[in-house]
This record gives structure tokens, sequence and C-alpha cells, in this order.
């Protein structure tokens, strides 16, 4: 029965490994090779001696660790007031949060610029009602980016974090009252933790996208938020030094994964 | 410790009344139970004394104090629910602790009640489960322990018992007795068990429609009940005619059988055992198609299905019921 | 024996049936592939160039955009064949080379009509000259050397900058008073300065060429350094062309390709080569072909906008890939290192 069942998978692994795993092995690979040399670790030599490359890295973790609690600051409280309202009032709510998934990023971005933009619609509202003399630079520094990449993520931290704050059944909040918690105590002390697994796991996801973030920083960034993608883009297309681009890929797999791992050992350390 | 009083209670959702017009008053260490089919507005009546939900109308009273419009936090009141409401993310000692954190006491002494409280519901030992790891009854026990550590006014339970299989439930209504007793703890409990209303209350308040249909003592709602919705609902019913015309009540233990003498003649439908007792679906001779129900303890003589019989009643056992 | 005849006539049929294999297919050619940059280029292409090769030779031409160097690299390195050309700008052009992604063209067989030097490239064919250029939003106050675009204090206004280290750092260079013919080698570190002195007022470093006429429209920027195609003739923009650099974009051919696709290709370079056409496509975007007889066919009225126009060749200076192909990768540590310091 379960090698019949294994018969039926098999091709879906096949198509899984070819499509995805086989990439990210040769990817590894070239990080570790070179042309008629074989093995060699010449590449991350290459890094440490002009550690730019790992600078960028750095810049990255750090712009992605603002948005996303850029991210956490605006998508809580989102979700919370979503919570709190009627079926109905639910459906659009979560139609409004979803709906920028079916517009192109791009577009998305671009809308930035009418609505940030020196003459965009903030700032002519700002100065015609006397708050400030010059446009304010929301764009083209990381402001912008994290304004972004805040607005393209939103679900992917939302969407968790209301599914798990729907399960919180009612009755654990009026225990919590009738035990005679005040309501700041009900929410730090039993809502807050029940959400603490999906906030956690929605935060990681979204700064894991974060580091791979590619259109936003290049566009509402002005040029001048380095990101890890973008300096991928040059070593790949342009230069092209794969074996560079590889190793830094790998560096960034392993600083990935071992966030995971992080995460999941604090999980089970929550649920244990 | 203290007495509820409800005067006009109402809770209206749009034209439909949840609740409509109770009053009742419990006394010091009374336990009452609400008893009403799914529906009757029994949890309503529980969550508007809990400060959970507001009445539309009406003012409530705990230990003479008016708390109508009090939030749920300050009506010091033990809350338990069906689905027990444990918080999942603390350990059993954590849940029991929660409530005395709450009201500020100190580390030492609070330690010191909630491993009282556990004790007191023999859950001692498994202060540092979670309640996932906890079975049913175990987790029933907890949240009762979380109710009472903080030595509330009054106790209110919803269903406490009605997610527990049959067993179960019988043992913790013994134990949720003797726990009520020794606390000496007025209590509220909702259910919409007979059973259980009849072996654990002081008196029972039969709901209907979010109306109070009585408020009595178990035996005094059982033998004679204020109408035939509280007849019908407590148990089995089985209505006489009356020579004026009326009807009345006479419950299936007080009917006699005997294989000859004195009676109405009747053919036995069914002869259900019950353990200690049989239960007969009599047919009587020239009457309705509803039959008549009797219960004899089986130790008595039995007759089998089919079998012809004489059935008869005492005229003081008969209760006119408004039909 | 039987057995011997048998293998020696299968051995000894099997180039002629090879040759007879390779015959059929030379005559069966109904498509080539080529990779390119994409939009009005492209458009350019199918116009000016395209149509006339299929009318001629009944071949069709099918095109795929864009054309990052590394989907070359893809290409050759995973074996394929079906694509026989590949457009790259000069530099990428000469890393492809060095990396041996491409092949050599067969001048021969291509026998084109007269051309510019450095359009008859050993490995490419120069086909679409383009310009880099200082441009500013119409009202602007007009600069007329690369000293004035970088002089922030009497051109006021925020700078657009291509986030490209081969435009910025030449034209940094060219600020401090550099003549073009001195330009290479590089001196990569006075050009940093250079930027760094002004880098408060450049308020966005471009990647897609279509970013800095827009946001010059949106006076997000008043001067930007831009690609001539996009700026040119359009009365919101005032354009420079002095010191700016030439550059070209060369169609080259894919290692490993299949030979009667090349001659395939080398044809289409040869419509590439006549003025004609160059002057076709020269409508669909304002890039020139490598002809010198291409002013003639011109119309005089635009002849300001065009990169190989007489007198906006006179003008500029032609982009040093090689020194490029040498030094980028180099370049490019401390064009990273610069951008973090923003």
């Amino acid at each position: 029965m379960r090698g019949q069942g294994f018969g039926f998978i098999a091709p879906l692994l096949v198509l899984m490994f070819v499509a995805f795993n086989a990439p990210i092995v040769y990817m590894l690979g070239l990080a570790f090779w070179e042309k008629g040399r074989g093995f060699t670790l010449q590449h991350y030599e290459g890094l440490l001696d002009a550690p730019v490359y790992l600078r960028v890295l750095g810049n990255t973790m750090r712009v992605a660790l603002v948005a996303t609690l850029a991210n956490v600051v605006i998508g809580y409280p989102l979700a919370l007031w979503m919570r709190g309202l009627s079926n109905r009032g639910r459906m659009i709510a979560l139609s409004l949060v979803v709906l920028p998934f079916w517009v192109s990023i791009l577009v998305r971005t671009y809308a930035w610029i009418v609505v940030l933009g020196n003459g965009g619609l903030v700032n002519r509202a700002l100065q015609w009602s006397g708050l400030t003399d010059a446009p304010v630079s929301f764009l083209y520094n990381e402001l912008g980016v994290t304004i972004g990449m805040a607005n393209v993520l939103l679900p992917f931290l939302v969407l968790p974090l209301f599914a798990a704050m729907i399960r919180i059944d009612d009755r654990l909040l009026q225990a919590a009252a009738s035990l005679g918690a005040p309501p700041r105590t009900i929410f730090w002390k039993v809502f807050f933790p029940l959400t603490l697994p999906a906030l956690a796991a929605g935060t990681l996801l979204v700064f894991i996208l974060c580091l791979g973030f590619y259109v936003t920083p290049a566009i509402l960034g002005g040029g001048r938020v380095p990101m890890i993608s973008n300096l991928l883009d040059t070593l790949i297309n342009q230069i092209p030094r794969w074996e560079t681009a590889a190793a830094i890929s790998t560096i960034l797999l392993i600083v990935t994964l071992l966030i995971f791992a992080a995460y999941r050992r604090l999980d089970r350390k929550a649920s244990a | 410790m203290s007495e509820i009083r409800l005067e006009g209670v109402t809770k209206r959702y749009g034209t439909f009344a949840a609740a409509d017009n109770v009053d009742l008053a419990v006394a010091q260490g009374e336990l009452v139970t609400i008893l009403g089919p799914s529906g009757s507005g029994k949890t309503t009546l529980l969550s508007l004394i809990a400060g959970l939900n507001k009445p539309t109308s009406g003012r409530i009273f705990i230990g003479g104090r008016d708390v109508t419009d009090a939030p749920a936090q300050e009506r010091n009141i033990g809350l338990v629910f069906q689905s027990y409401a444990l918080f999942p993310h603390m350990t059993v000692l954590e849940n029991v602790l929660f409530p005395l954190g709450v009201r500020k006491i100190g580390r030492a002494e609070a330690d010191r009640l909630a491993r009282d409280a556990l004790k007191l519901v023999r859950l001692d030992g498994l202060e540092n489960r979670r309640p996932s790891q906890l079975s049913g009854g175990q987790q029933q026990r907890v949240a009762l322990a979380r109710a009472v550590v903080f030595t509330p006014d009054i106790l209110l339970l919803d269903e406490p018992l009605g997610a527990l299989d049959r067993k179960l439930r019988e043992e913790l209504q013994v134990e949720l007795k003797q726990l009520q007793r020794s606390l000496g703890v007025t209590t509220l409990l909702v259910t919409h068990d007979q059973e259980e209303a009849l072996s654990l209350s002081d008196r029972i308040m039969v709901l209907d429609k979010g109306r109070t249909q009585q408020v009595a003592a178990p035996t005094e709602a059982y033998l004679k009940p204020a109408n035939r919705f509280v007849a019908e609902f407590l148990g089995i019913a089985n209505f006489v005619g009356l020579p004026d015309g009326g009807q009345a009540l006479v419950r299936p233990e007080r009917i006699r059988l005997s294989g000859s003498g004195a009676g109405k003649p009747a053919r036995v439908v069914e002869a259900i055992y019950l353990g200690q007792m049989v239960r007969y679906h009599l047919s009587l001779d020239g009457e309705g198609a509803r039959p008549m129900v009797a219960a004899a303890p089986f130790v008595g003589p039995a007759y089998a299905t089919g079998e012809r019989v004489m059935v008869s009643w005492d005229a003081a056992d008969l209760w006119p019921v408004a039909k | 024996m039987k057995r011997r005849t048998f293998v020696g006539a299968a051995a000894a049929g099997l180039p002629a049936f090879s040759i007879l294999g390779a015959g059929s297919a030379r005559a069966q050619v109904k498509e080539i592939r080529m990779i390119e940059a994409g939009g009005k280029s492209g458009e350019s292409v199918e116009v000016g160039y395209i149509e006339p090769f299929t009318k001629k030779t009944g071949i069709k031409v099918i095109r795929e955009s864009p054309n990052p160097l590394g989907k070359l690299r893809a290409l050759v390195e995973s074996g394929q064949t079906s694509t026989v050309l590949m457009e790259l700008g000069s530099g990428g052009m000469l890393q492809a080379r060095n990396l041996k992604l491409i092949e050599p063209i067969d001048w021969a067989a291509v026998a084109p009509q007269p051309m510019f030097p450095e359009a008859k490239h050993e490995y490419g064919f120069g086909y679409q000259y383009f310009s880099t250029i200082m441009a500013w939003r119409a009202g602007a106050k007009a600069p007329k050397t690369w000293a004035d675009f970088f002089n922030t204090k009497d051109f006021p206004g925020k700078r657009c900058l291509p986030d490209y280290p081969n435009y910025a750092i030449s034209f940094a260079l060219l600020a401090t008073g550099i003549t073009p013919d001195k330009l290479f080698p590089l001196d990569v570190d006075t050009a940093f300065k250079k930027l760094t002195e002004i880098k408060k007022d450049i308020a966005v470093w471009w990647k897609a060429g279509a970013q800095a006429p827009q946001l010059m429209k949106d006076n997000e920027v008043q001067y930007a350094i831009c690609w001539s195609g996009r700026v040119v003739g359009d009365p919101a923009f005032g354009v420079n062309f002095a010191g700016g650099m030439a550059d070209l974009s060369y169609f080259t051919i894919v290692k490993n390709s299949k030979a009667e696709d090349r001659a395939a290709a080398y044809k289409l370079m040869h419509e590439m080569s006549i003025a004609a056409n160059q002057a076709k496509a020269a409508t669909v975007v304002s890039y020139t072909g490598p002809s010198p007889e291409l002013d003639a066919l011109l119309p005089k009225d635009k002849l300001a906008e065009y990169p190989t126009s007489k007198q906006n060749k006179a003008v500029q200076w032609v982009e040093n890939a090689e020194w490029w192909a040498a030094n980028g990768e180099a370049v490019n540590k401390k064009w990273e290192a610069f951008k973090l310091s923003l």
C-alpha cells in the first residue's frame, strides 16, 4: 500500500528535485568549484578580502529588520481590528488586505511614487495645509524602501495573524475578565501570548522575503539602499561572476536557515 | 460569600427576548440550577450575572450590591465554562495563579493558595502540566480550582460537566456538590441535563423561551410541576384524565402493575431493563395511541412484552396540570 | 565476412548520411532565434532589418528579451544551440569573449557595406549607436560642460545618475577637467571623490532607462545623465551631447550555435549594414546604425538628435570597453562600497 502511494508521488518528487532542489545544489557546487581546478574556497576568500559584499549583506539584514518591524507595528493592530469586525466587515477588510496580491509589484511600487513623491498627493496635502514648506523626502531613501516593502509584504503577516486571532476563543478572554483581569492584562497575559507563534512565523516569513527583495529597493530606494538581490543581479547578469554570486547566496542561505532554526527552537520551547 | 438577586432582568436582541423579566433570589450558600432546553436563555442569564453582557432592563444584586453596571472584572465571580476556557499557554499552576496575580497577592501566599486549591480538586502533582496534557475531567477540575482559588463571592457554572462522558460526569457531580458545600459558596449552575439538576441542586429554576417556568426544590418540581412544560421536561410524564375534564400527572414510579386484581387492563408493549429498574411501555385498553410508562424495581415480579397486566395508582400521586 | 562488410558499409555510410542531413537541414532553416534588448530598440530591429531579411530569404526571426549577460552564460553552459544571435553592450561583448560564450564573426560571410571601424569588431556587429548624455528639465539652467553638470551651486537642482559605475565614474572624471583622450585608464579614486562632493544632491541612482526622464517630468530631479534616445526630441527636456559617451550595441554569435543558423544570421547582419535599412530603424528609436553615409538619408531637422550625426559624433568620445572588461569586477566592489556610504 505504501509502495503504491510512492508510485504516485514519485513523479512529483522528481519534478520538485529537478525544478527546485537541483538548481540550489548546482549553486552550492558553483560556490566551491573553479573550472579546471576542482574544489576551491577561493570564492569565499575573495569575499573576505573585499568585505564590501558582506557589508551589503549586513545592510540588507538591517533594512529587512526595519521593514519587518514596520510591518509588525502596522500589521498587528490591523489584524486585531479585523478580528473585532462583523463577518461582513472581516470579509471586506480581508479582501482589501489581499487585493494588492493581485496587482503587479511593479505597479504597486510605482503607485507609491504617485502618492509619496515630491509632487505626490501626500506632499501636496502637507504643503497645502501649511504643515511643511518644502516637500518631505519620503522616497529614494530607506524610508521609501521600508514603506514599499511593508506594503507589499503586509498580507504575509496579517493573514496568519488574523487566522490565529480568530481561532482564539472569546471565552478565554471572558474567563480572564471574570477572574478579575483588566483589559490590558487580558491582552498581554492571554491574547498576545496566544498570537505569538503566528506573529513569530509571520515575522520570520516577512523577514526572509525582505532579504530577497529586488524591485522595491531598486525603485523606491533610488539606488541608494544597496540590497543583496540587486548586487546578485549585477554579479549574475552583468559581470557575470556566478561563482561569487553563488558564494554570497550560500552565505545568505545559511543565515536564513540559522534564523529559521532559531525560530523553530523558540517555537518548540513555547509549546513544550 | 453572598446571595444573588435578580429583579426583572431582561435581555433583548432586537425583538427576541433571550431573558424575559426574570426574578430570582439565591440564598447564601445555596446551589441553584438553571435548567432548560437549549436556546431557553440559561447561558444568557449566566452571562448577565457574570457581567459579560449587559441586561436591557432589570437589576442584578450580588451580596446586596447593585452590580448591574459593573464590569466583569469587578464582580468577584468564579466562572466555569463548559469548554473549560483554560489558558493553553500556561501550566496548570499558572492558570490557577492567574486570578491571584491579578489581585496582587504576594508570590508565596499565592503559591500556597493555588496549591491548596489544586489539592482540593485532587490535582496535586500535575501543577506543571499544560492543559492539553490533561484529560477532560482533569481540565474541568483545573477550571474549578481557578474559579474558587480567590474566594469569589459567588460561583457560576455553565454546563460544567457537559463535555464529559457519563461515568465521569456522575463522579464529578458528587465531587462538585461536596466542594460547593465545604466552601459554602453561593452557586448557580446551568445545565440541560435534568438528572444533574435533580441530583445536585438545593433548588431548580426551569427556564423556557427566556421565561421562568418554576423555581422549586427538586422533588417538588418533579412531583408538583407548575405546568405541563416543567412536567414533561423533568423526567417522564404520564397524563391521565380527571373527572372534571382536567389532566393530572402521574410519574412512572408511582404506577403499580399486577397480573390480576383492580385497575385498568393494559398490554405490555415494551419492557426495557435499565439495571436496577425495569421500564414498561403500556397500552391501556380503549385509550389513545400515547402509551403509558411505568417503572418498577427490578426485584419485583416481571412482565414480558405482550403480556396483559392491570394498571393502577393512588389518587394522592396525581398532580393536576393545566393543559 | 558478412558481418565485416556490413559494419564497413555502415561506417562508410555514416559521414555520407550526416552530410546529407546537414544539407537538408540547411535547406530547412525556417527560423532563427535572437535575444535582444526589447522595447523600442527591439521594434527598430524588426522594422529596419528583420522585415527586409525575411522578405528576401523567407526565414523568420524570433525575438526574445531582455538580454542580460547571465542569460547567455546559462544558454551556453547548458548546451543549448537554439539561439544564434545575442545582443550585448560593448562591455558585455568583451566579457562574453573572455568567458568564451561567443564566437568570432565571419566578416567575409557578412560582406557588409561600409561601416564605422569600431562597429566592425572581431566578435560583434555594432548595429546601434547610443549616447549617454546630460539632460535637464525644461526651464532649468542649461549646463554646457560636465563641470557645469557637477556644479550644484551655480546649477542648483537634484541630480539623477545611472547606477552603473562605467557612466558615473567617467563623467565625474570629465567634470574634474580631464579631457576625453586622457580619460583611460580611469582614475577611479578621484572620480569617487568628485561623486562624494555632490552625493547629497543626487536624489536617485537609476537602473532602468525610463526612470531618469520620468523623474525629471515629475520634478523629482532637475538634471540627469540619460540615454539619448529617452530624451531627445521631447520639449520637456534640454539635452547636450557635449562630452557625451558614444557606445555601441553589438549582435554577437552564440557559441555552439548551428552552422546553418549562423549562415542565416550573417545574412541578417548584412541587412543591418545597409544604410537605407538603418534609416528606417532610426524612425522607430533615435539610435543610429554604423553606416558613415547614414546622415544623408535621415531627416535634416532631426540630425541633432542622433548619436552618429556629424555634429554629435564629433563632440562625443567612445567608451573603452576593453578597460572595463579588465577592471569591471574590481571597480564594482568600490562602487558597492561607495553606495553603502550614501
